[in-house]
């Protein structure tokens, strides 16, 4: 059974694994068209990939949106935590069920009602709509993980801050985040991943000129067959890995997942 | 718990305010036009919806493939997840790092890279033909199997996890004290490890099944127009016919299958758990 | 945490002082098909942008899903200029989406074949190219005589069509139906046709973009296309043919609008007079891109032989009036849906 067990595994994780390898292979080809095994070894795409310019323009702001709504997301999240943790306020579930309400939707719904309900009736402009999709969509994990860490945090010791003389802001900012900050850490990286890596939320949303880098390589792929797209997205999952391992070494990322 | 509700109430107002503004009242609106014909209240659109061959279609299909996904999920998860908590426990955590792996990758980079892998020249079909396996290459890509393939592979690891953590906390001694006992393996499993562990695979089975019935990017790349699910369906109904009537109806089945399955998945674990 | 915090904040500080600096030039936002935007780019958007002293915002999708896109920004547009199908243009007019052009502002106005001058009506559009639509296929693998060949055995899991939501599917549809014998306006013979082989096409494609891909994957061996997408499909390193089905080849045209609310109007006018000149028009056509439809335009005769070129052929082409189009779309979707795509 044991061995049987071991098999399954292994194969499994080829079959997890295994495409990312042979997608960083392909993206090393150096023929004109994708296809594994590649026909020769070169950087040619790597270097294409950087010259794209609407590569360039969405990653950036992938990458901006992903610091904003994560960011967001915290400033929003991690007071309510507090609250629906420390304090008895009528109607906390009511609260929790509100700010845990974008899980169970779709993002391509997301997208489309903020399309349609906020950014065309209230002429906000399409990035900042893109903002708060991508912070809501966040909001439930900030809450949550901030959560699973303050219920590992006795409160005493806060008691005891309070006691000692601290005002309670003073507490929390010396005693709690401090004891917060792996969750808050694993929370950022999470919700960055999670927002650079998003499609449906951002699908509808995208208009011209504005685009983030996962809908602009959907587009790209449309028109192209050749190796950039097997080396963006090698050097994503290459981007991804490293985060991983940093994360794995600082914090025990997998612990939050 | 503090006594100062005032702080509690002035510390949830700003998620809440924002999220109740800013993503729940778009989303209701939209869902609104989904029982509203005309400004009256109705169900025409429902009605109508379901009406249509390709959109029953489209409904079956997503749902079939979603149970498939997530049973197949469910096999392989044990396996895997037993045979990782039967490692060593330095094995165990870069074992666990490898399932998490993939969930940090940008999905379209991961459904992208089974279309060089499904393609009539890709690597799958150069193999089989290469060792003689077929004459003609398979067509894989734009049909059920391919994004069946993408989909177990993008939601696999949603299900090994809680099944890990499942298992971590079973009893150290039960399993070893039924084989003693002379019980099978079968039956070790069925009595002992599935009752024990119906949490994890109820957490894991959610997340997978909802998972794969709002996935939009690998039916829509591995897929395309031949084998719609309700999200890719969604788009296109949006995008070129301008069909919101639609739109808002599969929302509301979508939303309306999340939330039921979660709930219904539940109820089910915990009313076994009792018996 | 304070670093990233720190970071994060100074990350956004600079992002948003960077991007007003972006703003500064006017800016002329258009709409266009997908395909072959690195000719578009060189043929009219680096020379127009260098001219007006503008930056061009180009957004790209097939013609359907930009006009859904014009209708639901209707209230507050961010189009100036579309380029759109006939019918599409029709059905934006209609739905009073678009604005009339003043073609007095058009210097190259009457420089342009007469059908192209006003094809919707009312000033709406005009005309900036046409096209035939055929079958391209890999001459090494099969021949195609006629519309029925798509359906050959050798074309078995090897043939796409494009979708009823594209310009090109009603087309399509349309000449197969004419070689099924059909006679009625429902095409019912044609989409009978179809459906009786979906499980041999590959897939239906949604933008014609596509096609060139899905060769040069060799997933498909034919294709029904516009010749617009020809350039493109002509230079992929394969055997590939334009078919010459003895039914005949159907066709249509892309026109030009204006986006009714435009900040742009003075602009707006002056790319399409200048999308309509001698010059662009010429380029455009060296590239294989766009037929002309500017009568000054005068190109060799192995170029005219890849395009869709001169008033004399866009007599011999079957052409769908957009107002037909629009009366009977919506029962081909039904009845594809019925048939076909399920």
């Amino acid at each position: 059974m044991r061995g049987l067990g071991r098999l399954v595994l292994a194969a499994v994780l080829l079959f997890l694994i295994g495409p990312f390898i042979i997608i960083c292979l392909a993206g090393l080809s150096a023929g004109e068209t994708l296809a594994f095994p590649p026909q020769g070894l070169s950087l040619r795409w790597v270097a294409r990939v950087f010259e794209v310019q609407s590569f360039r323009s969405a990653f950036w702001l992938s990458i901006w949106l992903g610091f904003g709504a994560t960011l967001g997301a915290l400033l929003l999240g991690i007071p309510a935590a507090y609250a629906l943790e420390r304090y008895d306020v009528p109607g906390r579930q009511v609260v929790r069920n509100i700010v845990s309400a974008p899980i169970v939707v779709p993002g391509l719904i997301v997208g489309l009602a903020l399309l349609r309900h906020l950014v065309i009736p209230a002429g906000i402009p399409v990035t900042l709509a893109l903002f708060i999709g991508h912070t809501a969509l966040l909001v439930p994990y900030a809450v949550r993980i901030v959560s699973a860490s303050l219920q590992n945090l006795r409160v005493d010791m806060e008691e005891a801050a309070v006691l000692l003389g601290a005002s309670r802001a003073g507490a929390f900012f010396r005693v709690v985040l401090p004891n917060i900050r792996n969750g808050i850490v694993a929370a950022f990286i999470i919700g960055f991943v999670t927002s650079f890596n998003q499609v449906p939320v951002s699908l509808f949303l995208s208009g011209p000129g504005v685009s983030t880098l996962p809908i602009d390589m959907m587009f790209y792929m449309e028109f192209n067959y050749d190796p950039s797209i097997a080396a963006l997205s090698g050097l994503l999952a290459l981007m991804s890995f490293a985060i991983v391992l940093v994360a794995e070494r600082l914090l025990g990322l997998s612990r939050y997942v | 718990m503090f006594e100062r509700r005032g702080i509690g109430l002035a510390l949830m107002l700003p998620a809440t305010v924002f999220i109740a503004f800013g993503f729940i009242l778009p989303v209701l609106i939209l869902l609104a036009g989904s029982v509203q014909v005309g400004g009256a209240w109705s169900l025409g659109h429902f009605v109508e919806f379901f009406s249509s061959p390709l959109n029953r279609d489209v409904f079956w299909r997503t749902f079939r493939l979603g149970l498939l996904v997530t049973g197949v999920s469910a096999v392989l998860g044990y396996a895997v997840a037993l045979a990782i908590v039967d490692s060593s426990p330095s094995a165990k955590g870069r074992l666990v790092g490898l399932i998490v792996l993939p969930l940090m990758i940008s999905p379209v980079a991961r459904t992208y890279a089974w279309v060089v892998i499904l393609g009539r020249t890709g690597f799958l079909n150069v193999a089989l033909t290469g060792i003689g396996l077929t004459d003609e290459p398979i067509r894989i890509l734009f049909t059920e199997t391919a994004v069946f393939i993408g989909l177990i592979q993008l939601f696999f690891p949603l299900m090994v996890l809680p099944l890990v953590s499942a298992l971590e906390n079973l009893p150290a001694d039960v399993v070893p004290a039924a084989r003693v006992l002379g019980a099978s393996w079968f039956t070790i499993f069925r009595k002992i490890i599935l009752p024990l562990t119906r949490e994890g695979l109820v957490v894991g089975g959610t997340l997978v099944f909802v998972g794969s019935l709002t996935a939009y990017v690998t039916p829509a790349i591995l897929g395309g127009s031949r084998v719609l699910m309700l999200e890719t369906l969604l788009y296109q109904r949006v995008a070129v016919a301008n069909d919101y009537a639609s739109a808002s109806v599969i929302a509301v089945i979508l939303i309306v299958m999340s939330i039921a399955t979660s709930v219904l998945l539940k109820r089910l674990a915990t009313a076994r758990g009792e018996r | 945490m304070k670093t990233t915090l720190l970071s994060a904040a100074s990350f956004l500080t600079l992002a948003s002082l960077a991007s007003p600096a972006l703003a500064q030039t006017p800016t002329l936002t258009i709409s266009v098909y997908g395909i072959a935007q690195d000719a578009y780019s060189e043929a009219l958007y680096r020379p127009f942008e260098a001219q007006c002293g503008c930056t061009l915002v180009v957004e790209t999708g097939n013609s359907s899903e930009r006009l859904a896109k014009l209708e639901a920004n209707a209230g507050a547009p961010v189009i100036d200029v579309a380029a759109l199908a006939d019918f599409n243009a029709l059905e934006a007019a209609q739905a009073g989406l678009l604005q009339p052009i003043d073609t007095s502002k058009l210097s190259n106005y009457e420089a342009i074949y007469d059908f192209a001058k006003d094809p919707v009506g009312g000033a709406m559009a005009v005309g900036y190219t046409f096209y035939s639509t055929s079958i391209v296929y890999r001459s090494d693998l099969v021949s195609i005589e006629s519309w029925k060949d798509l359906f050959q055995e050798g074309l078995a899991g090897r043939v796409a069509l494009p979708n009823i939501t594209t310009t090109q599917g009603p087309l399509a549809i349309y000449m197969i139906d004419k070689a099924e014998g059909g006679t009625t306006p429902d095409l019912a013979a044609g989409i009978a046709a179809i459906g009786e082989h979906r499980d041999d096409i590959v897939t239906f494609y949604e933008r014609g973009s596509q096609v060139p891909q899905l060769l040069q994957q060799e997933e498909i061996a034919a294709a029904v296309v516009g010749r617009f997408g020809w350039a493109n499909i002509a230079k992929l390193d394969l055997p590939v043919e334009w078919a010459e089905p003895v039914e005949g080849q159907t066709g249509g045209m892309n026109v030009l609008s204006i986006v009714k609310g435009t900040q742009n109007e003075e602009l707006a006018h002056r790319f399409i007079d200048y999308w309509l000149s001698q010059e662009v028009q010429t380029k455009l056509a060296m590239g294989l891109v766009d037929s002309p439809v500017n009568a000054a335009v005068e190109v060799p005769e192995e170029i005219a032989e890849g395009l869709t070129y001169g008033a004399e052929t866009a007599e011999s082409i079957e052409f769908i009036a957009p107002q037909t189009m629009l009366d009977n779309r919506d029962a081909w979707v039904a009845a594809w849906n019925e048939t076909v795509a399920r």
